[in-house]
């Protein structure tokens, strides 16, 4: 297991993430809501999954997580199973869920106590995550004081804490206004340029994915199933800027197109 | 360790929180007003009070004037048997709140932790919860006697549903993100209850706690009307026999202010517990 020590500087190369046939039902006779899904994500790589409700998508998620389990298939993070309490893996959800009884750096903290970390060194990494997400002036602050935004922040921080190769995204900016939403987006980006943590990102926003991914899996619903895999050939560090080009614009009518009829109303 | 320059940037979720606009704060919210107010209410109260028995509005024997009322609660803190009183009520019910509190805390804890324990416990909760309690007072007197067990009981039975109701209720509102989040931290069951659950129902159950308290020395006056040799409940009851009745009234003022200054001292205990309250 890495120290604090080791891990402190940020790791260049994320994790391989594969799918192979995997199958999942919730309940026996209804449809399956993934149906055969082979996926493969590059090491540092950045997918969305975007789709309609009932598509499976953070289904997946929570396999990989380790939360739920799936019938049938094979998923590796590395060479390694799906299992909670990885700390190579990070997880962020719609809501911060702070923990009103912990300020900014304890809620930050959380994972290293959890984990049974202490020490000066702890409190160094806890002081750079801060400062990483820009909130070392609401340090001491409780969540309630905090704009939604913050505390998306400081969920961010806290995901990031135990330095995971792996980060999974459960449409954490979609709680927010539409302007947050997109700088916070932005900033998780160059983040990400930066880290180079494999990233799957859930969403239901296609502007968002096109700004923020590498790749866009569409999926489509009932049953859950890979309809379009959609490579984003946008130069990076991303900018607000690559909205307005033709090719973003492309690629998010790609996308859109292959999402046709898929509304999750149609079987 | 490089950190991403994002100072250029313009910090839009910061900028989006509306700065503090000077706010016109009404004379309402203000120090003086929420004790000068109630303080004008209070001294009108107490006048109209006196005036109705000065002018002969109401009968002064079954009602007294404020004045015989203040003099007899001074007159009557200059005995023994009134202190010796007060000292077994607040005995009784602080000892009734301790045993029913605690029951409560354990069986709340119970009932909200294990699913076997919901199903077979809460009707009955429920159940007793509407049932009217301080009908069992005169059960509890033959029970335990005239002494200071049966007004225990009574009080310890009367505060215990508020902080099982209150106990589950917290132990319940614990946020399923929050849990999940857990689960992804591998967290161990002992650190998700302390981490996690305790402080999520702490402020919750400690409503329940408050009620309690309140709710005890109810149950141990209750006692004493029913059958006791000694207390502030049979202080009133045996004034109130005598015509006494500005006696009586002292008494029920200092009962009001017994109540009043255990709620301070239980809301002080909860500020200093359970902080992140706002």
């Amino acid at each position: 297991m890495a120290s604090i020590a080791e891990v402190r500087e940020p790791v260049l190369t994320g994790e391989r993430i594969t799918l192979h046939r995997v199958h999942k039902t919730y309940s026996a006779g209804e449809q399956p809501v993934l149906k055969d899904i082979n996926l493969e994500i590059e090491p540092g790589e950045l997918v969305s999954l975007v789709g309609p409700s009932g598509c499976g998508k953070s289904t997946m998620l929570k396999i990989l997580a380790g939360l739920i389990d799936f019938e049938a298939g094979e998923v590796a993070i590395g060479d390694q199973q799906p299992q909670e309490g990885r700390r190579d893996v990070g997880f962020m959800l719609q809501q911060a869920v702070l923990m009103p009884w912990r300020s900014v750096r304890e809620n930050v903290k959380l994972p290293f106590d959890i984990a049974g970390l202490k020490g000066q060194d702890v409190e160094d990494r806890v002081d750079q995550l801060i400062e990483l997400v820009g909130l070392d002036h609401a340090v001491e602050k409780s969540p309630w004081e905090l704009s939604g935004g913050m505390q998306q922040r400081v969920s961010l921080a806290r995901a990031l804490a135990l330095d995971p190769k792996v980060m999974l995204l459960d449409e954490p900016f979609s709680a927010l206004d539409e302007f947050k939403r997109e700088h916070l987006g932005l900033e998780f980006t160059h983040m990400h340029e930066y880290m180079g943590k494999t990233t799957i990102l859930v969403t239901h926003s296609i502007p968002e994915a096109v700004m923020m991914s590498d790749r866009i899996i569409a999926l489509g619903a009932h049953p859950g199933r890979v309809v379009a895999d959609v490579k984003v050939d946008l130069p990076r560090p991303r900018t607000a800027g690559l909205v307005g080009t033709s090719r973003f614009q492309e690629i998010a009518q790609e996308v859109r197109e292959a999402l046709v009829g898929e509304d999750g109303s149609i079987a | 360790m490089t950190t991403i320059d994002t100072s250029a940037q313009t910090r839009a979720d910061e900028v989006l929180v509306p700065a503090p606009r000077p706010q016109k704060r009404s004379f309402l919210d203000s120090t003086p007003a929420k004790v000068l107010l109630p303080a004008i209410v209070l001294a009108t109260a107490i006048g109209l009070w006196e005036i109705s028995v000065q002018a002969g509005l109401v009968n002064p024997i079954t009602v007294p004037a404020a004045s015989d009322t203040f003099i007899a609660l001074f007159e009557m803190m200059q005995t023994e048997y009134f202190w010796a009183a007060t000292w077994l009520t607040l005995q009784e019910t602080l000892l009734g709140f301790a045993v029913g509190s605690s029951l409560g805390l354990v069986i709340g804890a119970l009932t909200g932790t294990f699913k076997v324990f919901r199903t077979a416990i809460w009707p009955f909760v429920v159940a007793f919860q509407n049932t009217p309690r301080v009908a069992l007072a005169p059960v509890f007197l033959t029970w335990f006697g005239f002494g200071m067990t049966s007004k225990v009981v009574m009080a310890a039975v009367i505060c215990f549903f508020p902080v099982v109701i209150n106990t589950v209720a917290g132990l319940a509102s614990v946020d399923d993100n929050a849990r999940v989040l857990f689960r992804t931290y591998g967290a161990s069951t002992p650190q998700t209850f302390f981490k996690l659950t305790l402080p999520t129902a702490a402020p919750i159950s400690f409503a329940g706690i408050k009620t309690a308290l309140t709710l005890a020395l109810l149950g141990a006056i209750v006692g004493e009307f029913v059958g006791a040799a000694e207390g502030l409940g049979v202080l009133v009851k045996e004034f109130n026999f005598q015509l006494e009745v500005a006696s009586g009234f002292a008494v029920v003022v200092f009962l009001a202010v017994i109540g009043l200054v255990l709620y301070g001292l239980i809301e002080l205990l909860e500020r200093r517990l359970i902080t992140w309250q706002h």
